[in-house]
């Protein structure tokens, strides 16, 4: 019944233009940096095509930082999801609907933080001397020192903590409202047989969620790509190459150590190709 | 009655509850009760409850310029960045959602994409593009830049919200004479208002906690809060810890002022799917 307008076309051609021009021009761009070899200190430059590529895999700095993010996305994906699902369910368990409510007010806080502060809370909780997260340790040692964020082994794990802490909370609260959408019926059915509650949950509200739950997963993936902040202020991907995330390497290559903006920008191609082929396959089977 | 073991279970549950809000909140009081202390009351081995108060750390913060002009740019640059995104997100969302065609997956694909972009890869070209058009370290670069991620975060979020709007509504008004834009103004507008107020909160959100590009796009008249919160712990070997707090609550308190606007938005994106 709906005649035909001029809405459809008014309203989403200049938004998708300008989406398009904002996003391709960058992205382009990105590519034609990446074959030169430019430098933020000298104006000048030269075609130098796959060369910087070609270094990449010979930089043992580089093949670190791949491992680091590696390591990062699989520790931060599953502490995130397995936080969410634990405090979920045990909302959904114990929790009146009053309480529920103000955990999940309690819980969103964190992930609403700038990363910068939340980054600064924990240095500063973490902080071997004085800070309030390493207080129940000296008091039980009677005063030993422990400083998880400048120790190679632990920094990795100290800073991934701060990123749980932010989305593992709030996960918990949409996996609390997924599992309020669930019919009742099928619970009441296990429960009259006798099923102990973790059963219930394990084979009957969780798998009842599963495409829900995997959706969740991408958009953390997604997100613990974004982990720059958080690392420069709380390590800057130290101690040593620890911390160093591919997007923290890039960024100390192409600003702070040698300004090799080229050199930066390969990389930044190679995390853009590799996130949008992975991403877009994923995303193609969570539709499917 | 029940078996003892259970109840021992759901009192540990309930316990493991308690401390996981405790740990959620607490981490952030202790910072706001920090920003109230000299730093002789910080600096202590044992954490310091009962203290003397002091307004010093949060006088000194607001009585510094770079703190203000830092404050001024976050505002502006993410305020103009959202209202850029209400104008040109909101009506697309609304032509996705209501004037379905073939391209209408796609669309929401590649809005869903932009996000997959690593920040460096756009921040680099970016910086060499506004170095040579001469708009590096100004506020309007940001703005541009800001602008792709409210737009797109506005969109993914709006084209659920004006879906939920009852169809026979929007019907209803075409029958009495409406146009297609006076429906989308008169009444998708203000009956999906409530889920639209939440994504473009989010958007806001955001855009105000972004780091690393605006580390990129500025070196000095540009810089965001973010930034310059960021630079005040690399004052020397004196660290002032209690400054550092109280620029922490700074830079935390926009986006919590959210809070409530946020969780209605979960509350009502769930209520929908449950009908």
């Amino acid at each position: 019944m709906r005649r035909r307008s001029s809405l459809p076309v008014t309203f989403l051609v200049p938004t998708l233009a300008i989406l398009l021009v904002l996003s391709m021009v960058p992205t382009l761009y990105a590519i034609v940096i990446a074959l030169q070899n430019r430098e933020l200190s000298a104006p000048g430059y030269s075609w130098v095509w796959f060369s910087n590529f070609a270094d990449l895999f010979l930089d043992r700095r580089f093949l670190n930082a791949v491992w680091v993010s590696v390591k990062w996305e699989v520790v931060t994906v599953v502490a995130t999801m397995a936080v969410a699902i634990g405090l979920g369910v045990l909302m959904f368990e114990v929790a009146a609907p009053r309480l529920r409510n103000i955990y999940c007010l309690l819980f969103i806080i964190p992930v609403l933080l700038p990363r910068v502060s939340a980054a600064f809370v924990w240095k500063f909780a973490y902080h071997p001397l004085y800070g309030i997260a390493t207080y129940p340790y000296r008091l039980i040692t009677g005063g030993l020192i422990f400083d998880p964020l400048s120790k190679a082994s632990t920094a990795l794990f100290a800073v991934a903590s701060v990123d749980v802490w932010q989305w593992g909370l709030f996960f918990a609260v949409i996996v609390l409202k997924l599992l309020e959408t669930l019919p009742p019926q099928p619970i009441e059915a296990a429960r009259l047989d006798h099923a102990k509650r973790w059963q219930i949950h394990a084979y009957v509200t969780l798998p009842m969620l599963k495409a829900p739950l995997i959706s969740l997963m991408f958009v953390k993936m997604i997100e613990s790509l974004r982990s720059f902040d958080l690392i420069y202020v709380m390590t800057r991907g130290g101690p040593g190459v620890a911390t160093e995330t591919l997007d923290m390497y890039a960024f100390s290559q192409g600003f702070i150590e040698s300004g090799k903006v080229s050199y930066a920008s390969a990389m930044a191609v190679l995390m853009m190709i590799a996130t949008v082929i992975t991403f877009t396959f994923l995303w193609k089977r969570v539709q499917a | 009655m029940r078996p003892y073991p259970i109840r021992l279970g759901r009192l540990i549950a309930k316990a493991m509850l308690a401390l996981a809000g405790f740990l959620a909140v607490f981490p952030l009081v202790w910072t706001a009760l920090n920003a109230l202390k000299n730093n002789v009351d910080i600096i202590t081995r044992v954490p310091r409850l009962v203290f003397t108060p002091t307004l010093a750390n949060i006088s000194y913060i607001l009585g510094r310029d770079s703190v203000l002009t830092g404050l001024y740019n976050s505002v502006v640059a993410c305020g103009s960045a959202v209202l850029i995104g209400v104008a040109l997100g909101l009506p697309a969302a609304y032509a996705v959602a209501r004037y379905p065609n073939r391209f209408a997956g796609d669309i929401q694909f590649f809005v869903l994409s932009l996000r997959f972009l690593p920040p460096v890869a756009v921040a680099i070209p970016l910086m060499v593009i506004w170095l040579q058009v001469g708009l590096y370290d100004t506020l309007p670069a940001l703005i541009v830049t800001y602008s792709l991620l409210t737009i797109s975060v506005i969109m993914w979020l709006a084209i659920p919200a004006f879906q939920g709007v009852p169809k026979e509504i929007e019907e209803a008004a075409f029958v009495d004479g409406y146009g297609a834009y006076s429906v989308f103004w008169r009444i998708a507008l203000p009956v999906a208002a409530r889920s639209l107020a939440g994504a473009i909160a989010f958007s806001f959100v955001l855009v105000w906690n972004e780091f690393l590009i605006a580390l990129m796009l500025s070196s000095s008249n540009a810089k965001t809060l973010p930034i310059v919160a960021s630079e005040l712990s690399q004052q020397g070997m004196n660290v002032p810890w209690g400054i550092l707090n109280a620029s922490v609550v700074l830079l935390s308190l926009p986006p919590l002022l959210f809070l409530g606007v946020l969780s209605g938005f979960l509350n009502s994106v769930f209520r929908q799917k449950k009908t």
